[in-house]
C-alpha cells in the first residue's frame, strides 16, 4: 500500500491523458476534483491486488458521456458518490474499495475522488489499460465479469439501476440515458471480487500512468525532448510530426466523433495524416495507409511540451506529434480482441499489432 | 361489486377497455389471449379488490406495457417482463407488493395487469390512474395528485431490468423511460408508481374495471340483439355519438416511440361532411372543419359501425365504416392540476378545454 498525495495525482493525470488516447475525458477535470478531495479528506491508500483479501468486493467508479461536455460542465461530485453508494445498496454488498475501469483520462482519477471522500482503498489496476468509448469494451467482459448491477446518477439527483443480460445492453441503455442527463453521468459498474480481478484486471496501470507523468515532468524540467520521453516511457513509435490542418468534430449519440487531418513537417514534410476518433482515437492513416488502429494506443502530443491533447481540444494550427504504442497484451486474446477490433468500429482491416506495422 | 375475473369475463372487459382506450393503450386482442391462457392454466380467477380495502401502509404498484401499439402488435411479449420488474422492485425495496393496480384502463393495458397478478398470486384493484388511455407516463392521476414517480422499473423481453431509484419528476421519468423503451425494441413492461394504500386511495379513479366490463357487456348484448352498439355505449358512458362515416384518409408514422398521425372520416350523406382526428397513440382532438368538437381529456373512440368493435390507432385504415363516440372524462381529469398535464394545451393544441357535459362515471 502507498499513499496518493497531490503530486501523485498531478503525475497520474498527466500519464492518464497519454493512456486516454485522446479520450476518457480530460483528466484535468478529474484532477481538480481529486485534488480538492485529498486536501479535504487526506491522501488515498493505493493497494495492489495481492494486498487485499480474495473475497473483498471492489466497485469501479467512472464518468460517462461526451468528453467535450464534461470539460464544460464539471461533475458535481455528489453524483459520483450517489451512484457508487446506490450500487452498494442495490447489490446488498458493501464495497471494500474502488478502482479505475479505464486507466485513460478522467476515469483514472475519478476513483481517487471516490476513495478520498469515502475513505476507502483504491486498487492499482483497471479493466482496459487505456480508454475506450463503450462500456462493454473491457478485459472484464472477455472474462465474463458482468457490468451489471449498474448504477448511474446525474447532477440533478436522478439515480438509475440496471441488471442486464449482457454488458453490451448496459452500454445501449446507459448511452440512451446519458443523453437525457445532458451527455454526462456518473456510473458504478463491474463489481468484482479481488479473486476475479486477479485473473481479469490489468495490473499496475495507475502506477504506469504516474510513471509516464513523472517522465514527462522530468523531461520538461531537464529541457529534454518530452515527446521522445513519452514515446520511450510507453515503448511506442513516432508516427508523425505535423500541423493540424482540419478538424471535423461533432457530438453524436453521447460521444465526440470526427476526424482530424494533419500536414507533415520536418522528416514528415509532404505527408498527410488522417486521425479518426469516437471519444478515443480509433485509427491513424498516413497517406492513406493505416499506421495504427485500436486496440493499440494512439496519442497526440503537443510537440513542444509533450502534453497529450484530447479529441475535444484538437484545433487548427496546433503543432503536434502522434505516437502509437502497444495495448495491454490481454487485448490481443481473441475474446478480448473482438470487443475492440478495428472491424467493430467500421474499419475493413485486420488487426496488425502496432509494433509489426511500425517496428523497423 | 366486482370480486373476480374469470374466463367468462375477459371478452367483455377487452371490449370495454378498447372503448376506454380511445384508440391506444395497446391491443386488447393479444393481452386477452394471454390472460385467457393464464386463467386456463391456473384454473383460478383473478381476485379483484376495492381500493378502500387496501391497508394504509401496504405497498401497491401500478403496471402496464409501454411503447408504440404499432410495435406491440407485431412484437409479442416474452410474458414475464412485468413480473420480473415487480420482483426487482420488491427485492430493491425489501418489501412485498400487496396488490397490483391497473395503470391505464384503456386498451390492452387493462388486461396485462391481471396476467401479472395471476403470475404473482396477487389481487388487482378495481380502478386505474386514467379512466382511459394516455400516451405518456406523467399523464395519470397518481402523478398528477402527488404520488412519487420513483422508484419505478422497466423490463424487456431479453430479461433486462432497469430501476430508477430517484427521478426529478414524472416528466423526466417519461423522457428516460421512453428512450429505454425504444432501445428495448419499442415495447417494455413498466411498473410505476409504487404507492402505499393511503396514497392509492387519494389518487385512484375507482371502479373503472367494472365500468369496462359493463361497456363490454352492453356491446355484446347489442350484438346479440342485432343493433348497432355505438349509441347505447355512448349513453352508458354519459357521452354522445359524435359522427358516423367512412375513413377516407390515414396518415400514421411510428416516431419517438409513439404511433402518431391523423385520420379523416367522411360522412355517408351527400354533403361530404368530414371529421378530422389527430392521435398520439390515443385520439387527441376531433375537428369538423374549423370547429373543435372534442379534445383530451374527454374520450374520443372509434368503433366499427356494425358490431361496436373498438378500433386502435394502429389498426386504422382506409374504408373502415366507423362510429365516433365522444365521452366525458372522469372528474379527476378535469381539475386545473389535471388539465395542465392532460388538457389540449399539454399536447400542443392552442385551444381551451371545452368539456362535454357530465362525467365518465
Amino acid at each position: 500500500m502507498r499513499l496518493l498525495h497531490e503530486q501523485n495525482i498531478e503525475d497520474i493525470a498527466l500519464g492518464a491523458a497519454v493512456l486516454g488516447t485522446g479520450g476518457g475525458g480530460d483528466p484535468y477535470v478529474g484532477k481538480l476534483m481529486a485534488r480538492e478531495a485529498v486536501r479535504q479528506y487526506g491522501p488515498v491508500e493505493l493497494y495492489t491486488l495481492n494486498e487485499l483479501d480474495d473475497d473483498d468486493l471492489i466497485v469501479p467508479a467512472a464518468g460517462m458521456g461526451a468528453p467535450i461536455v464534461i470539460v464544460e460542465k464539471l461533475p458535481a461530485g455528489d453524483d459520483m458518490i450517489r451512484a457508487f453508494e446506490a450500487l452498494g445498496k442495490y447489490s446488498g454488498r458493501q464495497p471494500r474499495g474502488t478502482m479505475s475501469i479505464e486507466a485513460g483520462g478522467l476515469n483514472s482519477i475519478m476513483p481517487i475522488y471516490v476513495a478520498a471522500r469515502l475513505r476507502i482503498p483504491m486498487v492499482d489496476c483497471d479493466g482496459m489499460g487505456r480508454a475506450f468509448p463503450e462500456i462493454q469494451m473491457t478485459i472484464f467482459t472477455a472474462h465474463g465479469i458482468t457490468a451489471s448491477p449498474f448504477a448511474m446518477s446525474d447532477e440533478r439527483g436522478n439515480v438509475l439501476l440496471m441488471d442486464t443480460v449482457s454488458n453490451a445492453w448496459v452500454e445501449t441503455f446507459a448511452r440512451s440515458c446519458v443523453v437525457h442527463m445532458g451527455a454526462e453521468g456518473m456510473i458504478a459498474l463491474y463489481s468484482a471480487t479481488v479473486k476475479q480481478l486477479k485473473e481479469a484486471a490489468i495490473y499496475g496501470t495507475i502506477t504506469l500512468a504516474e510513471e509516464i507523468g513523472v517522465t514527462v515532468r522530468n523531461a520538461r524540467r531537464e529541457e529534454a525532448n518530452p515527446v521522445d520521453a513519452v514515446r520511450a516511457a510507453v515503448g511506442g513509435f513516432l508516427v508523425f510530426r505535423g500541423k493540424i490542418t482540419d478538424v471535423d468534430r461533432r457530438i453524436e449519440g453521447g460521444w465526440n466523433r470526427g476526424d482530424a487531418k494533419m500536414a507533415g513537417t520536418g522528416d514528415f514534410a509532404g505527408q498527410e495524416l488522417l486521425l479518426e476518433f469516437q471519444n478515443e482515437h480509433l485509427a491513424v492513416r498516413v497517406d492513406g495507409e493505416f499506421a495504427a488502429t485500436v486496440p493499440d494506443l494512439i496519442a497526440v502530443l503537443d510537440s513542444e511540451t509533450g502534453e497529450p491533447i484530447t479529441t475535444e481540444a484538437l484545433r487548427y494550427g496546433m503543432r503536434v506529434a502522434v505516437i502509437a504504442f502497444p495495448c495491454a497484451p490481454q487485448w490481443r486474446e481473441p475474446a478480448a480482441l473482438e470487443l475492440a477490433h478495428p472491424r467493430y468500429f467500421g474499419y475493413d482491416v485486420d488487426y496488425v499489432p502496432v509494433e509489426e506495422r511500425l517496428g523497423a | 361489486m366486482m370480486r373476480r375475473v374469470t374466463l367468462d369475463d375477459t371478452e367483455a372487459i377487452a371490449l370495454g377497455a378498447g372503448v376506454l382506450g380511445t384508440g391506444g393503450g395497446g391491443s386488447t386482442y393479444l393481452n386477452r389471449l394471454r390472460l385467457n391462457s393464464e386463467l386456463k392454466n391456473r384454473d383460478e380467477p383473478v381476485t379483484i379488490m376495492q381500493a378502500d380495502d387496501v391497508p394504509d401502509d401496504a405497498l401497491v404498484c401500478a403496471v402496464g406495457g409501454m411503447g408504440a401499439p404499432t410495435v406491440s402488435n407485431e412484437k409479442l411479449q416474452e410474458g414475464q417482463e412485468i413480473k420480473r420488474a415487480v420482483r426487482a422492485l420488491e427485492d430493491h425495496l425489501r418489501q412485498k407488493i400487496y396488490a397490483i393496480v391497473i395503470g391505464e384502463i384503456g386498451g390492452g393495458n387493462a388486461l396485462g395487469p391481471m396476467i401479472t397478478a395471476l403470475q404473482l398470486g396477487l389481487p388487482v384493484v378495481d380502478g386505474d390512474g386514467m379512466g382511459r388511455a394516455f400516451p405518456e407516463l406523467d399523464m395519470d392521476t397518481f402523478m398528477i395528485y402527488g404520488a412519487s414517480p420513483a422508484p419505478f422499473a422497466l423490463s424487456d423481453s431479453h430479461g433486462n431490468v432497469a430501476i430508477f431509484e430517484r427521478i426529478g419528476s414524472a416528466k423526466q421519468a417519461e423522457a428516460f423511460a421512453r428512450s429505454l423503451t425504444i432501445e428495448m425494441g419499442g415495447s417494455a413492461g413498466l411498473v410505476m408508481p409504487v404507492m402505499t394504500g393511503a396514497e392509492l386511495r387519494a389518487t385512484i379513479i375507482r371502479d373503472t374495471l367494472s365500468l369496462a366490463k359493463r361497456i363490454g357487456e352492453t356491446v355484446l348484448d347489442c350484438r346479440a340483439r342485432s343493433i348497432e352498439p355505438a349509441e347505447t355505449v355512448a349513453a352508458l358512458c354519459n357521452g354522445v355519438l359524435l359522427f358516423e362515416g367512412k375513413i377516407v384518409d390515414v396518415e400514421r408514422r411510428t416516431v419517438q416511440g409513439f404511433a402518431r398521425g391523423k385520420l379523416i372520416i367522411s360522412a355517408f350523406d351527400a354533403f361530404g361532411q368530414q371529421l378530422e382526428i389527430d392521435f398520439q397513440n390515443e385520439n387527441l382532438i376531433a375537428r369538423g372543419g374549423e370547429k373543435v368538437l372534442c379534445t383530451v381529456p374527454d374520450l374520443i373512440t372509434l368503433v366499427s359501425l356494425d358490431d361496436g368493435e373498438p378500433i386502435g390507432t394502429e389498426s386504422l385504415r382506409y374504408g373502415l365504416r366507423v362510429a365516433v363516440l365522444a365521452m366525458p372524462a372522469p372528474k379527476e381529469l378535469k381539475t386545473p392540476e389535471a388539465l395542465a398535464v392532460v388538457g389540449p394545451r399539454a399536447f400542443g393544441y392552442d385551444v381551451d378545454f371545452a368539456p362535454l357535459p357530465g362525467n365518465l362515471l
